[in-house]
């Protein structure tokens, strides 16, 4: 095994690569630092692990090992992370789970839901709202409640989507997403309207664990922190079920059902049964997504929930990869850093911060993106990755 | 006077008719858009709003209604038509995932623009109609010069559709490329061009609506302003089926009513759940829409 094969190579060139751009690109030295270990763990940790042998005979282990290692090097770099850079890390990372879900919708089952916006509203909104009865229920078990919510919330609408095809189920689910604010003032005296509502008490991290790691006087362990870090179990988990569904029976059934809906009802897949069951997953990531930005933001605010947000879903989905789990994580992380982005574009540009133009800098982007990606590579970052990758393992070279 | 035509009900059923008009229209145009080139327009509020907001912008010095509304209409059917051989002309053909992703995309970077070069201040579209209801006895029927000019304008251009389809070549050419475009191909007919034509007429009934809907005292124009409209219009047209043009009207015009109803007994708010209701049970019962034949899907 001492051969020095290309995918050596190819690992440790992008250690180093990994190394320079989290040096060079980080806000301070201490960032850099923490993300330059936590990508050189994540790289090595996936190359040995998406050998090919491996991944033939021990798939689940592999996703198990995978899950894990990635988890691991995220919970490690938010020690280092400034505030700043956590708290954009926990919504990119929950917006990720959201784009898995509409992924999986679209990628393994063909259908298309413009509705994202609302799933996210209805988790968010049932979050606080069971916070605000019951302020001891563990967070994890809210969580749950709000996942079960949106699951409930994807049934009722996914019975009529099981009839419909792509144009009427978008425009129906884009009904949805207009309705969601409508749908919140009529019961606002549970939802508290457009004003929306707080978490009765912000989640701190546990006196155990700041005790673990408190060198000085000044607490090491930080709320924001252990926020991002129950964010980042959560999602870890979250993908590795979705890495699991993706090949399992029911899975492979979407993905038959897609390509050919009628032979795959000739080989015994009940349409509409696998149709409902992918829109409630899907309902249900989302709901996931939204409960964890009440957590991180501790309050809900329904009028972001809005149809352009589901638009914004819908672009960073097919930006990362349609029906791809990379193209999931990909658009999460460009969602973290999109504010950014913009920002340092309007700066550079010279615009007006508060002007016309900049304020709608970004539907302006997403949507020119959108469209650009589509017509062009339509199957995302991730696609066009992968595509690439199987030529060159086929030997076509490409000038 | 008869207490008749001022009373609560008939009150909803006039005002409902007026809204219910401009949902037909919206209706018919992506009914002209989903038969002639198979694509669900979900830009076809925000390219008539970006139309309009030009012709406005090109006239807003003179102040004077009707070269703001033709400046406009033009500007529309040139959008319709550019949009239709620049970008849409790549989607034929491709999963029906494409189309409906680019138009999304579409709509989002029109608002972006509308409202980052002419701000999201309503602008009102000054015109000549008055707002106020007609009086009869004392009391207000629902019923004013501008909302007969909504209602009239919309049966013109309704009927100009219809007649334009039925009774001239060039309808029977735009039926025909629809329905078979390689028999019409070898009988002579420029398909090409037909569904280009079908964009733009399209566009032009959209932008008629536009107009209508920003011409309205209340509301004015805003880039979002086709938003809301758009999803009952939508709703009409799904209710009625996406192939039926006539179809497309009546259940605008239905709709339009039966919100009005219940925005006035019950709450403002329920409006679009009851429309959202609409929706999923009419496509729960018939999927393919009321007006529609029922019609074998090729595999």
């Amino acid at each position: 095994m001492a051969r020095f094969t290309r995918r050596h190579v190819v690992t440790s060139g992008c250690i180093v690569l990994a190394v320079a751009v989290s040096l060079v690109g980080a806000a301070t030295i201490r960032d850099g630092v923490a993300l330059s270990v936590a990508l050189v763990i994540a790289i090595a940790g996936t190359a040995t692990f998406s050998a090919r042998g491996m991944r033939a005979n021990h798939p689940t282990l592999v996703r198990v090992v995978l899950s894990a290692v990635a988890i691991d090097c995220a919970l490690v770099s938010t020690f280092f992370f400034s505030a700043t850079t956590n708290f954009n890390l926990a919504i990119g990372a929950a917006m990720s789970i959201v784009l898995l879900g509409l992924s999986f919708l679209t990628g393994a089952s063909g259908q298309i839901s413009l509705g994202s916006s609302a799933f996210m509203g209805i988790g968010a909104l049932i979050m606080a709202m069971w916070a605000n009865h019951h302020a001891s229920t563990p967070i994890v078990v809210t969580l749950l409640i709000a996942v079960a919510g949106g699951a409930l919330a994807g049934l009722l609408l996914g019975l009529p989507a099981t009839r419909l095809r792509g144009p009427y189920l978008a425009g129906m689910t884009l009904a949805f997403a207009v309705a969601f604010t409508g749908i919140v003032n009529t019961f606002s005296s549970w939802t508290g309207g457009d004003a929306g509502l707080q978490l009765p008490t912000s989640a701190t991290a546990p006196h155990w664990l700041v005790a673990l790691f408190s060198v000085s006087t000044s607490p090491f362990v930080t709320n924001t922190m252990w926020i991002t870090d129950i964010t980042i179990v959560v999602t870890g988990v979250a993908f590795f079920f979705m890495a699991n569904l993706f090949a399992s029976r029911t899975g492979r059934a979407m993905r038959l059902l897609r390509d050919n809906d009628v032979a795959a009802e000739l080989v015994g897949i009940s349409l509409s049964r696998t149709r409902v069951i992918a829109f409630i997953v899907s309902s249900a990531y989302a709901a996931l997504g939204g409960a964890l930005w009440t957590l991180i933001n501790n309050s809900v605010s329904p009028p972001s929930y809005s149809f352009a947000l589901s638009v914004t879903i819908l672009s960073l989905v097919v930006i990362g990869g349609i029906g791809t789990i990379p193209g999931a994580l990909i658009g999460g992380i460009i969602y973290a850093y999109s504010a950014n982005v913009i920002s340092w574009i309007t700066t550079q540009t010279g615009l007006n911060p508060q002007g016309n133009f900049a304020s709608q800098l970004n539907g302006i982007i997403f949507g020119g993106l959108l469209i650009v990606t589509m017509l062009f590579a339509p199957m995302g970052i991730a696609g066009a990755v992968r595509h690439y990758w199987l030529r060159r393992r086929a030997g076509v070279v490409t000038e | 006077m008869d207490p008749f035509l001022t009373s609560r009900a008939v009150s909803d059923i006039l005002g409902g008719i007026t809204n219910g008009m401009i949902y037909g229209l919206v209706a018919l145009s992506l009914v002209l858009i989903w038969r002639s080139t198979g694509i669900l327009n979900f830009a076809q509020g925000a390219m008539p709003m970006f139309a309009t907001y030009i012709g406005m912008v090109a006239f807003s010095h003179v102040f004077s209604y009707w070269p703001c509304v033709a400046v406009s209409v033009f500007v529309g059917f040139a959008i319709g038509g550019g949009t239709e051989r620049l970008l849409v002309r790549h989607l034929y053909g491709k999963p029906e995932l494409n189309p409906i992703v680019v138009m999304v995309g579409f709509l989002i970077v029109l608002e972006g623009a509308a409202a980052a070069l002419w701000s999201t201040q309503p602008r009102g579209f000054i015109n000549p109609f008055s707002p106020i209801d007609f009086q009869l006895g004392g009391k207000p029927v629902a019923l004013s010069a501008f909302s007969l000019y909504e209602i009239i304008t919309a049966l013109v251009v309704m009927t100009t559709v219809a007649v334009l389809f039925r009774y001239t070549k060039l309808g029977l050419q735009l039926r025909a490329s629809a329905l078979a475009p390689e028999v019409s191909r070898l009988l002579g007919v420029r398909v090409n061009r037909m569904l280009t034509l079908g964009w733009v007429l399209s566009m032009g009934v959209g932008t008629i609506t536009t107009i209508l809907v920003a011409s309205n005292f209340f509301t004015g124009l805003t880039p979002q302003v086709m938003d809301g409209v758009f999803a009952f219009g939508f709703i009409a047209a799904a209710v009625g089926g996406l192939e039926s043009p006539v179809g497309a009207i009546i259940s605008g015009v239905c709709i339009g009513v039966i919100l009005q109803f219940v925005g006035d007994f019950l709450n403002s708010n329920y409006i679009i759940l009851v429309a959202l209701g609409i929706l999923i049970v009419s496509l729960m019962v018939r999927p393919n829409g009321l007006f529609t034949k029922s019609t074998a899907r090729r595999v």
